[in-house]
């Protein structure tokens, strides 16, 4: 088809000749264009393609070290450290049977597990280079070493792994590592991402991945047919990920798990800092060790861990949920001064147990309390005082000041996986069971038994709202993110998250009470008596009857004898005015809280106090170390 | 069909739609291989690649259908859309990779960043082929363009998404010269596009949009940024030799170290797998296409017809250039997808889009 000429519509002058400059200008570019390819490809390409037939282009992918975890003085808790991994590049291996079977025979690994991490290279991973065996130890790294000259297309690489130095300290809050799935694989690779790289599974690995993670580098080089390096074609450095500092205080964490190690039992201890909601320990045992799958972890051993009837995964501090017992009391308490249903003066007479209906209710005390006010039935946990309230005020009255307390929803600590616990009313037993409420149930509920559940993340902040005055705090357990030169790039502070609606003399009397548990004569948290400095203490205990455990997790039948123990709780924050901090423990069918969980708390405590200058001065400092500072 | 001038399908320019479409398949078939991953098989871009052609040939029909000749009076409203939906962009687009450039609504996505090229050839065709003094552009004629086209200029630009930027500058810049600027009115507008540029530098832009500016003019700042990828593709084009490695085995781009090998770097896979012979014909096949739309640009019966194909020629130049520019190493590293070839709709559609106006202006010069 032949074009036209231009039209006589245009009395445009020269435009004719316009376009020409413009084809013209167009064909120019394009022979700068074609020198340039042909340039490249044929006069400089020679070299490059020489190289590549007879040697080999590689490029080596480096991963940045990812950062450090520091807790709130700065001890590191996770760190990188250099580990080995052997590498092979399929299409220039000779034989990719063979060489597998001979590394699995000097690194004394399986050789079916080599073979199923190298997987089947057709296509286009043929070209790329795969981990074959990671993180080997000094022995195997100098045996395939030695053996090197003699394995084509097999190298061995430096690169970083993750290292808990605690170990199984704070396994479930800082989680672990896990190789990028392939159906992970589409939405990682845009911010860098490749199979086989390493991401965070669960807890601040996996919350706070991208910032931990380092970018990665790379060098191009030149290899024979040996692979000897023959030139340096190209170098990207790689860069470390940045640093996380918490808000938890390593050496309490450890006091803390050690104390529940020795009890034998699976448990849970929180503390925090009432004022301001920073987490000081969060401790769940028993607890997987991540430097056991910080590389990813071997199906047999996952399988060991996800049917241990212990469920060390579960993070009980967060997720286990339990009847508060005698823990509960300071809701029934705050329920009936605020509901005006307690007169100050009122008092009643226990004599271990009392009618209700047709059924006797216990005092866990069976020779009785005699007369008690509500002082004295919070310091000595009178059942038979808290009934009486209970049934004055029914069960919705105390579900709302459960729920003013901040019970019966998540406390909404960050990116951890949280049960909400369960605050019962009578309209929520019509919907689940179809029944409706009994009025002798709402006298369990007083007590903290029944449907009631708590988690002990739920304990602590329910206290610490009325240890510092009514404040609810969402616990935060990340303090910032740190470049490596110690810049920070975001911080978290203190998320108050409403008020306790209730007026500060309810809450000063509950305080006074809690204080009476620890100093008054025969007060169940007399453990607490005696601290460093002459400190007061003020506590509550608690013990949960298993039996009555009837709504939630089924107990597992195999461990009746162990599941019929109560569950032992406790509370405390220390010093009684004006606490710094508040330490919640729970010892699952650890028996008496005042006997089994009470001790744990101390140890917490005495540890905090011998890490604190004696002086108040001391005692009200606040936040960030230099080393020999306060709390 | 009923409705379509017989006249239309008898005189179809299929000369530059052949071309067009020759280059798209290409592109296609070279995503296969610049997908990365490991499984085998289409790789899933390359099927949406496909599919957005199919979306491209629609917008071909629909900028082909009506005369040109009717497209001058829509010329402003288009231009409002694109400055309008460009607005939107910075209002509530998404945020990716630090910058906002798409719309999202439902599983659409497009950039109007590249439908505003379509809306700046077209207002400039209309206002240049009204708007004319014997002598040349002068500066009091220069107002109204500049201020109407740095509208969407500035607002591509605070995306921020400097190569489509400078894209778009550099094709209304071509519409000033080729509507023969006077050299006083030139000077005047290189003086105003200082000042512009100082003004938004020192009030408009912020921290992060000026680090990208300074990694834009020294590469090195940015370590694993910009040189790397151009001595990558380097490295790959080089070792490509006369007829490349094959289809599917470039080590280079197959070992996924090759930047951003599905949209800016696609044409260095190309080079490696299919050596200096399939850059030569790609090229050439680019070349043809430039030309024969500035063929088609002499045969325009009327100035506006003229005006409007220079325009898309520039369109699909500009980009291509400054791409295989800076894929070759001769320019610095800009983000500017090859037209055509690059992975991704909003390019592709824009530029069948431009194909169908210049299909559009060669048809109807047999309708006189």
């Amino acid at each position: 088809m032949r074009l036209g000429q231009v039209s006589d519509v245009s009395s445009e002058p020269g435009l004719e000749r316009r376009i020409f400059g413009a084809t013209f200008g167009v064909l120019l570019v394009w022979l700068l264009l074609f020198v340039r390819l042909f340039d490249l490809q044929l006069v400089q390409g020679d070299a490059h393609r020489d190289s590549a037939n007879r040697n080999s282009v590689r490029n080596h992918r480096h991963l940045g070290p990812r950062g450090m975890i520091l807790d709130r003085w700065g001890e590191v808790l996770v760190d990188s450290r250099p580990a080995f991994d052997v590498l092979v590049i399929p299409h220039e291996l000779s034989g990719l049977p063979g060489t597998l079977d001979r590394i699995a025979q000097l690194t004394r690994r399986d050789p079916a597990l080599v073979r199923e991490r190298v997987g089947n290279p057709r296509g286009r991973t043929r070209f790329q280079t795969i981990r074959a065996v990671r993180d080997l130890d000094r022995d195997a790294l100098a045996r395939v070493e030695g053996q090197l000259w003699a394995l084509r297309g097999v190298l061995t690489q430096v690169g970083p792994a993750r290292s808990y130095l605690a170990q199984d300290s704070a396994a479930h809050l800082l989680g672990s590592l896990r190789e990028v799935a392939p159906e992970q694989l589409e939405s990682l690779k845009s911010v860098g991402y490749r199979a086989g790289d390493i991401v965070g599974r669960s807890g601040i690995e996996a919350w706070l991945d991208a910032d931990l993670r380092g970018q990665p580098g790379g060098r191009s080089v030149l290899v024979d047919a040996h692979g000897r390096e023959l030139e340096l074609l190209g170098a990207v450095e790689p860069r470390p990920g940045n640093n996380v500092r918490l808000t938890l205080d390593g050496r309490l964490q450890r006091v803390a798990e050690r104390a529940l190690d020795e009890t034998g039992r699976s448990g849970a201890v929180v503390a925090l800092d009432p004022q301001t909601g920073e987490v000081l320990v969060l401790a769940s045992r028993p607890a997987p060790n991540p430097n056991e799958f910080a590389l990813g972890i071997p199906l047999e051993s996952w399988q060991r861990l996800t049917r241990d009837p212990r469920k060390p995964l579960q993070n009980r501090a967060l997720q286990g949920q339990y009847p508060p017992g005698s823990t509960y009391k300071v809701v029934t308490a705050l329920a009936a001064i605020e509901d005006g249903k307690l007169v100050p003066d009122l008092r009643v007479h226990c004599s271990g147990s009392m009618r209700f209906g047709r059924r006797r209710y216990r005092c866990w005390k069976e020779e009785g309390h005699g007369e008690v006010d509500l002082h004295r039935a919070l310091v000595e946990s009178c059942d038979v005082f808290f009934y009486t309230l209970g049934a004055k005020l029914g069960v919705d009255r105390l579900a709302h000041y459960a729920r003013a307390l901040g019970l019966g929803r998540k406390t909404g600590i960050e990116f951890l996986p949280e049960s909400a616990g369960l605050v019962p009313t009578a309209d929520w037993k019509q919907r689940r069971f179809d029944e409706p409420w009994m009025g002798g149930e709402t006298l369990s509920i007083a007590i903290g038994q029944g449907f009631n559940l708590w988690t002990p993340i739920q304990l602590a902040t329910s206290y610490a709202a009325i240890a510092n005055g009514g404040a609810l705090l969402r616990p935060f357990v990340v303090q910032q993110v740190e470049d490596p030169q110690g810049n920070v790039l975001r911080s978290w502070g203190t998320d108050t998250l409403g008020r306790v609606p209730v007026s500060r003399s309810s809450l000063s009397t509950l305080r006074a009470a809690l204080r009476g548990v620890v100093h008054d004569e025969h007060g169940t948290g007399w453990r607490m008596r005696r601290l460093a400095h002459g400190l007061d203490a003020a506590a509550k205990t608690g013990t949960a009857q298993v039996v009555a455990l009837s709504v939630s997790e089924g107990l597992d039948p195999d461990e009746m004898p162990e599941a019929l123990q109560d569950h032992a709780w406790f509370v405390t924050y220390v010093p009684a005015e004006r606490p710094r901090i508040l330490v919640a423990v729970l010892v699952e069918h650890g028996g008496s809280g005042s006997a089994v969980a009470a001790p744990i708390a101390r140890r917490v405590v005495d540890a905090f106090l011998a890490g604190t200058p004696s002086t108040q001065g001391g005692l009200h400092a606040r936040h960030r170390p230099p080393a020999h500072s306060a709390l | 069909m009923p409705g379509i001038d017989r006249r239309l399908i008898q005189h179809f320019e299929w000369p530059l739609v052949g071309l067009a479409l020759a280059l798209a398949l290409v592109g296609v078939v070279n995503l296969i291989s610049a997908a990365p991953g490991v499984s085998d098989g289409v790789p899933p871009t390359a099927v949406r690649q496909l599919s957005w052609i199919g979306l491209g040939l629609v917008a071909l029909l629909v900028t082909l259908l009506p005369d040109y000749r009717t497209l001058e009076r829509v010329a402003v409203p288009v231009l409002v859309v694109c400055v309008v939906l460009l607005a939107a962009v910075l209002a509530f687009g998404p945020v990716v990779h630090g910058s906002q450039r798409w719309i999202v609504m439902g599983p659409v996505r497009f950039q109007p960043s590249e439908l505003a090229k379509l809306g700046i050839v077209l207002f400039l065709a209309r206002l240049l082929r009204r708007h004319m003094n014997p002598g040349g552009i002068g500066l009091a004629e220069l107002a109204v363009p500049v201020l109407v086209i740095g509208v969407p200029i500035g607002l591509t630009l605070s995306e921020p998404d400097l190569g489509t930027a400078l894209v778009q500058g550099l094709v209304a810049a071509s519409f000033l010269v080729f509507a023969r600027i006077q050299i006083r009115a030139l000077a005047g507008l290189g003086l105003a596009g200082l000042a512009a540029v100082v003004g938004a530098w020192s009030f408009y832009l912020h921290d992060y949009q000026k680090e990208r500016v300074f990694t834009f003019l020294d590469p090195e700042r940015d370590p694993l940024g910009s040189a790397y990828h151009a001595i990558q593709s380097q490295i790959a084009i080089g070792s490509g030799g006369w007829l490349g490695k094959g289809y599917l085995r470039g080590p280079q781009s197959q070992l996924d170290f090759l930047p951003e090998q599905q949209t800016d770097f696609v044409f260095s896979v190309l080079a490696e797998e299919w050596g200096f012979l399939g850059g030569a014909v790609v090229l050439a096949l680019y070349l043809a296409l430039f030309v024969r739309g500035l063929m088609i640009a002499r045969s325009s019966r009327d100035l506006f017809g003229t005006y409007l194909a220079v325009g898309v020629v520039a369109l699909l130049f500009w980009p291509c250039a400054i791409n295989l520019a800076m894929v070759l190493g001769m320019v610095p590293v800009v983000g500017v997808p090859l037209p055509l070839l690059s992975y991704g709709g909003s390019s592709l559609v824009t530029a069948f889009a431009g194909i169908g106006l210049l299909a559009n202006v060669s048809m109807r010069r047999y309708f006189f």
